[in-house]
């Protein structure tokens, strides 16, 4: 029996560490959504659905050699791309926002697909440039970025077109771009904020920004979101008020409680025992992604690893700045813990590359 | 492609850069975690409280009234029960047909209906009840109650008025209840720490207060402490479960010392004629009857009346509001008399046995000014007892014209002129106590002598209330030590108001009290008439308030043609003699005859009250 196993383990390519951790996140995660959902059983149930699925495609996807993702790169991106136009013409309308296919039996959110691809692609392009990079690669590699963040953002989703721009920006910065060009840039951006703040931000994304900046002087305007999810948080001390026992959410005082700010559940019902519990998680999956992209074979995988665990990383501190107050509400899920379709199965997918970036070693190597 | 040597560099490159980024997220992971355990740990308190602030909500509960008592115990203004249709919005779908439903059987106003629809969403957002129709009558409650299983959703409920059983015998003592503005309520809230919110009314009329009489001045007895419940709310505000009640107190009741049966006498002998009558417990100061007629119907007022009905009584030319008892203001006339006497006697101007011829009239020396008595022809030789029984006026003109202004009125301010006599009475008049320092203020007149001779016979600028009449016809038959009046003598220690005198004794006193026993049993008295009216004795000042001045008995006759020229009517009184125990005023305007109209009036009520002991 262990001999069966031992040759199966030979044959498949799996990280029980990851692996491991992102199931334990998935499972708390459906916990906390069953309280955060007003104990909707429905909503459990079709996430569940989500999280076997998503894990069984991280499996499959971390089957196929890094070669695959390095070769077809370019007819990913350019089907997210593709899925990225037909949503702005063809698009389900939500609350002024065009983001959803409508495919019948899922609804498809494009940015997700391309916030993937386009670390992936742009790791394919980068991995044989010489350093440091050129600045005809640089301004490439830039102008790409810059197209894919505009098309999420005129949805507008800025939420996932700031994480699409990290997650270019990454794989640029591993990839080796001159610290000449970062300072330069650097500085022209620091001087340029007035400009985006006047003509690139919404009246509705500048108010968010402004009631950060002192979120008690509109308690229950734009400020209430922060308000009441700080309140959640705090009144959660360290033990928490007991599984589905936390008011704030459960009388309607937390908005968005199933996806942005399911971390403000958490924290109000395990306290800060349970708040811990959760960073560690995420804590240790960023660290092993760091261990995994140290070690992987070539500089493809690196890019990739490096790239995509930032991408995922990025979201969970963007998620979490955003319910304590520190940066504005921008709609971003909890990876894993957020109630969601396209968002969830996006990181799973991710995983699952950069499971395979990391276990498939050159035969040479072994 | 690149070659071995750069791929080492590149890899030393990469791993520099990916942690740059790592060491920055690791940062972001501690500055983030000190964030959460800032909020959790160092603040939790302020958190936590925030927390349950949000998800409860205070609603007070509106406390009942005390009752008002009689001094027998006879209920005088209580609290009434009325039915009121109310219904559960957040369990009706459509409000318009749900009222057109009961409209079928049960007739609720366009107003009713209009504040229903206007109500609705919010009521039902709100988890809140919704009333359609108040003081249902038992004809709308039968109807209903048979249908009640077709509307599971609306229900009859139980909902306080104030309501007294004599409609308009307390009127003016008791007064009214009405509703509270905004600035009221914050104040009456405040002082139990509360601030104003949504409330469970005990009441129809919801926030109420004593707006008159006695619900004003024991508006705080009578109101009693505002309870709290407090309920579990959502982010909506909508009321989810119940987690604490604090119940409200009912205010204290009040015993009065008013006495229902002599108010009944009371009403029925002024029989809606403009006037007022006081009486008190001399030996208390307790105010046992306190009428101004004519009355208004307390319940309507104090309930709810129309705004046409309402105007009615407010254009009334006999003016039902106001209240003449302690606010009207009359002069003494003769019934000033006594203390016009005993001011003689003080001041050794007079004694008992001192005479003065009566022509009928005094002539001013300065200015040959004459004054005429109300007897042609006069009364002759005349002492002070007589001068009383008679009413002589030269007397009096000839006794004042003896007097000093000054030490006259610090006299007469001792038998409560000019002053306030009642410590719960509400808004009380003290009437006016002239003297030079006020006419020179008010009219630019310097004091003649003839106004002081006036004042000896109670004419002129002196006016007294009722209240205050009532106050000397009690100071006179306790000899000059009275407590000052009140309505509730519970926690209340009167003070005693003491007449200080070189040279009044109680002999003195004794001969006032025979003087005007004599007024009506002395065949001579002007109140002869009140003798068969009473088998126990009573001492009694009639008098009768000239409003126009004339010279003959022929002028007066053209002057009352028109009955609002017509004299006063008034009397003091004070009975049984030879141990007084209640004094009584009573004055009934353009009623002529101080003796024989206001008299009996007061004889009547002296009878009731001591039938009634």
């Amino acid at each position: 029996m262990n001999k069966i196993f031992k040759i199966f383990r030979k044959k498949i390519y799996f990280d029980q560490y990851l692996f491991i951790s992102i199931a334990t996140l998935s499972i708390m995660g459906l916990l906390f959504l069953y309280s955060a959902s007003q104990e909707n059983l429905e909503t459990v149930i079709k996430q569940s659905f989500f999280v076997i699925f998503g894990l069984f495609l991280m499996f499959l996807l971390s089957q196929l050699d890094p070669d695959f993702y390095k070769n077809n790169a370019s007819i990913f991106f350019l089907i997210s791309i593709f899925l990225i136009l037909i949503t702005l013409l063809y698009g389900k309308e939500v609350n002024g926002a065009k983001r959803w296919l409508d495919l019948g039996f899922f609804t498809l959110q494009s940015s997700e697909i391309v916030k993937i691809a386009l670390p992936v692609f742009l790791a394919a392009y980068l991995y044989d440039k010489p350093l440091p990079i050129s600045l005809l690669h640089t301004f490439l590699t830039l102008v790409i970025i810059l197209i894919i963040v505009n098309l999420v953002r005129i949805q507008p989703d800025l939420g996932t077109s700031l994480v699409i721009l990290l997650a270019g920006l990454y794989i640029l910065f591993l990839a080796g771009l001159s610290w000449k060009f970062i300072g330069i840039s650097f500085s022209i951006f620091i001087l340029s904020l007035p400009f985006i703040w006047n003509n690139f931000l919404e009246p509705f994304q500048r108010q968010r920004v402004l009631t950060l900046l002192d979120p008690n002087a509109d308690p229950y305007g734009s400020g209430w979101n922060i308000t009441q999810s700080k309140i959640a948080i705090g009144s959660g001390g360290i033990q928490g008020k007991g599984y589905g026992e936390g008011t704030q959410a459960h009388l309607d005082f937390l908005p968005e409680t199933e996806t942005d700010f399911i971390f403000s559940v958490v924290a109000e019902e395990f306290g800060f025992i349970g708040v811990c519990v959760l960073l560690i998680t995420f804590f240790f999956i960023m660290l092993r992604c760091l261990y995994l992209a140290l070690n992987a074979r070539d500089r493809f995988c690196r890019l990739t690893i490096g790239g995509l665990s930032l991408l995922f990383i990025s979201t969970v501190f963007i998620n979490l700045a955003m319910v304590v107050g520190i940066i504005p509400v921008v709609g971003m899920p909890l990876p894993f813990v957020s109630k969601g379709g396209s968002s969830l199965l996006s990181f799973y997918i991710a995983f699952g590359i950069i499971i395979s970036m990391a276990t498939h070693k050159k035969l040479m190597q072994k | 492609m690149i070659n071995l040597n750069e791929r080492f560099t590149e890899k030393k490159n990469f791993f520099n850069r990916l942690l740059i980024i790592y060491v920055f997220f690791g940062f972001l992971f501690f500055l983030f975690l000190y964030r959460t355990f800032a909020l959790q740990v160092s603040s939790y308190a302020d958190y936590e409280l925030a927390s349950i602030k949000n998800k409860t909500k205070e609603i007070l509960i509106q406390p009942r009234r005390g009752i008002i008592y009689d001094r027998n115990g006879e209920i005088i203004v209580n609290n009434v029960p009325s039915y009121n249709l109310i219904t559960r919005p957040s369990e009706i779908e459509n409000i318009e047909s749900h009222i057109e439903e009961i409209k079928a059987f049960i007739d609720i106003s366009d107003d009713d209906v209009l504040h229903a629809k206007e109500n609705y969403k919010r009521s039902a957002k709100l988890n809140r009840e919704l009333t359609l129709k108040n003081n249902l009558t038992l004809e709308e409650i039968a109807k209903f109650e048979v249908r009640r299983h077709k509307f599971p959703t609306t229900f009859i409920d139980e909902r306080y008025s104030r309501f007294t059983p004599y409609p308009e015998l307390f009127s003016h003592s008791v007064g009214y209840v009405g509703n509270l503005d905004e600035d009221n309520l914050i104040q009456i809230l405040a002082e139990q720490n509360l601030k104003p919110k949504e409330t469970i009314f005990v009441y129809s009329n919801g926030y109420i207060k004593g707006m008159t009489g006695l619900e004003n001045i024991y508006d705080k007895t009578l109101r009693g402490v505002y309870g709290k419940k407090l309920y579990e709310v959502d982010a909506s505000g909508k009321l989810l479960n119940e987690i604490e009640i604090t119940p409200s107190i009912n205010g204290k009741d009040l015993y009065t010392s008013l006495d229902i049966e002599s108010q009944k006498v009371a009403f029925e002998q002024l029989n809606k004629r403009r006037g007022a009558v006081v009486a008190v417990d001399i030996d208390t100061g307790a105010i046992v009857t306190y009428l101004s007629s004519p009355s208004f119907p307390l319940n309507r007022i104090a309930n709810g009346m129309s705004s046409k009905d309402f105007n009615k009584i407010l254009n009334d030319g006999n003016k039902p509001f106001f209240d003449r008892a302690g606010q009207g203001r009359y002069s003494p006339a003769s019934t000033i008399k006594p203390a016009i006497g005993l001011y003689g006697i003080e001041n050794e101007i007079i004694d008992w046995d001192f005479t003065i011829n009566d022509p009928g009239f005094f002539v001013l020396p300065e200015d040959n000014r004459v004054y005429r008595g109300w007897k042609k022809g006069g009364h002759g030789e005349i002492n002070l007892k007589e001068a009383i029984i008679e009413s002589s006026n030269t007397f009096f003109f000839s006794l004042a014209y003896e007097s000093d202004i000054e030490e006259l009125i610090d006299h007469l301010s001792y038998f409560g002129f000019g002053r306030n006599v009642c410590l719960d009475c509400f808004l009380p008049d003290k009437g006016l106590l002239p003297n030079p320092e006020w006419k020179m203020n008010t009219l630019n007149f310097g004091w003649f002598k003839g106004d002081t001779v006036n004042l000896g016979v109670g004419q002129g600028y002196l006016s007294a209330t009722p209240l205050q009449l009532a106050y000397y016809s009690a100071f006179l038959a306790k000899k000059g030590e009275l407590s000052k009046f009140s309505f509730v003598q519970e926690d209340i220690d009167a003070p005693l108001n003491t007449f200080v005198s070189k040279n009044i004794n109680d002999y003195d006193w004794e001969k006032i009290h025979e003087s005007m026993i004599g007024v009506i049993d002395n065949p001579k008295g002007t109140a002869g008439r009140l003798r068969d009216l009473k088998d126990f004795t009573v001492a009694a000042k009639s008098g009768t308030v000239e409003l126009v001045s004339t010279e003959t008995k022929e002028d007066y006759k053209i002057i009352r043609e028109t009955e609002g020229k017509r004299d006063h009517a008034i009397i003091i009184a004070f009975g049984p003699m030879p141990n007084p125990k209640y004094a009584v005023s009573v004055v009934i305007e353009n009623g002529e005859s101080g003796g024989s109209v206001a008299g009996p009036v007061a004889i009547e009520i002296l009878n009731s009250l001591l039938k009634n002991e």
